[in-house]
């Protein structure tokens, strides 16, 4: 035990350097910075937009118009008293209004023989982001139910006693979704987006992982040859296995560290720019697709056995490395594996694919932890049994191989050469 | 009493090609062995194979009565292997790597800093111990490496080529540490391409060409048996 820590040590001193953890400050510090950007932009959206209107009929109708205006939360007006167009846009930049409303002369009396007015918005752009564009989406939005409401007085002048909503829209749709014998308002679009929002954090988290890891414990095996310190390791008085696990255990370690850096610092920027979803949680439980502790755990296991394979299979192939640069490119296959089964789940359930597909996709181990990460919210156990079953087995194969190979020369012998390749 | 190191009839193939042809000779505790021999003539092949880094193809190897297939592990307790182009980890300091390596030959902190101790002595590299191995001269780091190899004592040190590539005072320094490091008793054995320093160094040497051992004996013996000045002329004349 005493030789396995004083081998782990070195393995994570090697492989956490100075260079490494200031690369990733930088990438955790820029996540940030773009978190607060994201999170100024987004209160911005929040403020009221300053709008001018220029109103031209001086009307009983038009005064309704600005009355309801003035009410709206998100807007602050500002009269403009100029009445030619240039000027009024000009006053408008002075009193630093972002859009100009204009009611056009003959605005009651159109309305009032239900004919068309045409309103006239003035956007005063100073850029081509998206904020430019939000003071004259929220007025529009405010005009569209103005147009609502003046549409409604109509219909209620008419028919006093209706109700004008039932003229307008006399079908109301309410809405079930039915998850086995568990059922909840709302429609699959919806929940299926709720749900979304708690699975998808674990493939993102499981390619991550594998991809720091595999790179880690690659350049870790290069590095040995490439500085010709793996003849030396090889002849220590300590067995390979414990060899092998503390290079598996300082990768996981290292990615680990950087994953979760990397996964705070873009959660961090993910939750300045989506809204907070509060009655998610209450629906989903209705439905039952919540995770019990026991799927947390079932998902833990499988995760950590799909690291330990992807950690295998990527020490595997960096034996066939002879440097650092050439371990790097040897993990592009694992990388692949992991990439295929996130991209097919992405867009379908496992359920509704061709049968090979499923077949294909059961036999790549990387798929488990992202079927089961579903499965489990719809408390389908079996699958996730058999996947972690199956995994186990994949681990021990992919285990015993490596730790044949490292008792062989092959760990100093083999060769990964694209020329001997290119000759066949 | 045990021998050192035996070798019986050791053939290694890579593929096609056979590197060692039927090696056998034995090496007796305290003593000093050489082989010595052109670049590909095998040595390296047979060293690591005898530091077990290497399978064989056919035929025995042991190490104090150790099988150095069978029995690696006890193998790997007794000896302490110098590659020819070793190097050491590029993030640790001379002082860290030294520590790292004495940790898997000492059973207490007392030990381990008598075993850094002698590295430290051994290395000779002063204040530049705390510097990243990655800053060191070729020179600085083979001394490190042959401190490494020789702090803890090894019942057998196995040094391929131990002053290849450095500079003649470099190589004379490292030389002098061997050759003070030997009056301890341990057993070494050494291959290089360097008759002159076979001669200084070993008791006796075994010449070795394309996988064959051509001679085996005492330098005096063998500059007797060619005639020659030296062990260069005993090598020519050895594989006309």
């Amino acid at each position: 035990m005493k030789n396995f820590n004083n081998l782990l040590k070195k393995e994570i001193k090697e492989l956490l350097t100075k260079q490494m953890l200031i690369g990733l400050i930088f990438v955790v510090m820029m996540f940030g910075m773009m978190g607060q950007f994201m999170g100024g932009i987004k209160k911005d959206f929040e403020k009221p937009i300053n709008l001018a209107v220029l109103d031209l009929d001086k009307s009983q109708y038009s005064e309704k118009v600005l009355n309801k205006l003035s009410e709206q939360k998100n807007i602050k007006l500002a009269i403009i008293e100029e009445t030619d167009i240039k000027e009024a846009i000009n006053e408008t930049k002075e009193k630093g209004a972002a859009v100009l409303l204009v009611i056009p002369d003959g605005f009651e009396k159109n309305t009032q023989a239900m004919e068309k007015t045409e309103l006239e918005v003035y956007s005063i752009m100073k850029g081509l982001g998206i904020k430019e564009t939000t003071s004259n989406r929220t007025l529009v939005a405010i005009i569209n139910s103005i147009n609502k409401e003046i549409s409604m007085n109509f219909l209620q002048e008419t028919f006093p006693d209706k109700n004008p909503e039932n003229i307008t829209s006399p079908l109301k749709v309410k809405e079930f979704v039915v998850v086995k014998d568990k059922m909840a308002s709302g429609n699959p679009a919806m929940i299926q987006g709720l749900a979304t929002i708690h699975s998808t954090m674990i493939p993102i988290i499981l390619m991550i992982l594998i991809i720091y890891a595999g790179s880690m414990i690659m350049v870790s095996m290069g590095s040995e040859k490439e500085n010709k310190t793996l003849e030396t390791l090889l002849t220590l008085p300590i067995k390979r296995i414990w060899i092998v696990i503390a290079k598996m255990l300082g990768a996981s370690v290292t990615a680990f560290l950087m994953a979760g850096a990397l996964l705070g610092g873009f959660r961090y920027y993910m939750s300045s720019m989506t809204p907070n979803v509060s009655d998610s949680g209450a629906i989903l439980e209705n439905l039952g697709l919540t995770m019990a502790p026991l799927s947390y755990i079932l998902l833990g296991i499988s995760l950590f056995l799909a690291i330990l394979i992807a950690l295998s299979l990527c020490m595997i192939l960096g034996m066939f490395a002879q440097d650092t640069k050439s371990a790097q490119t040897l993990n592009f296959p694992i990388i692949l594996l992991v990439m295929i089964p996130y991209f097919l789940l992405m867009f379908q359930g496992v359920e509704s694919l061709s049968l090979p597909m499923k077949i294909f996709l059961y036999v790549i181990p990387f798929s488990h932890p992202i079927i089961a990460s579903e499965a489990l919210v719809f408390h389908n156990y079996s699958i996730v049994f058999g996947g972690i079953v199956y995994m186990i087995i994949f681990t021990i194969t992919t285990m015993y191989i490596l730790v044949r190979l490292f008792n062989t020369d092959k760990v100093l012998t083999a060769r990964f050469s694209l020329k001997k390749l290119k000759r066949k | 009493m045990q021998k050192a190191i035996e070798v019986n009839n050791l053939i290694k193939d890579y593929g096609n090609f056979r590197a060692l042809k039927g090696l056998s000779f034995e090496v007796s505790q305290g003593e000093v062995f050489g082989l010595i021999g052109p670049n590909a003539a095998g040595k390296t092949t047979a060293l690591r194979i005898i530091s077990t880094l290497l399978q064989i193809t056919s035929g025995e190897v042991k190490i104090f009565g150790y099988d150095v297939i069978k029995e690696a592990g006890k193998v790997r307790e007794k000896i302490s292997y110098l590659p020819e182009e070793a190097g050491a980890y590029k993030n640790l300091s001379g002082k860290d790597y030294l520590e790292f390596m004495a940790g898997f030959y000492s059973n207490n902190d007392k030990e381990k800093r008598e075993i850094v101790d002698k590295g430290i002595e051994l290395a000779k590299l002063g204040e530049r111990l705390k510097d990243k191995a990655s800053t060191y001269s070729k020179g600085m780091t083979r001394r490190l490496l042959i401190a490494r190899a020789l702090m803890f004592n090894p019942k057998l040190a196995i040094l391929d080529e131990p002053t290849s590539g450095l500079d003649v005072i470099i190589s004379q320094e490292i030389r002098k540490i061997i050759k003070d490091f030997v009056k301890k008793g341990t057993t070494v054995l050494l291959s290089s391409h360097n008759m002159l320093e076979v001669e200084f160094l070993c008791d006796r040497i075994a010449l070795i060409n394309k996988g064959l051992i051509l001679e085996i004996g005492t330098p005096q013996e063998l500059k007797e048996k060619y005639k020659s000045k030296n062990i260069e002329e005993v090598f020519i004349n050895a594989i006309r």
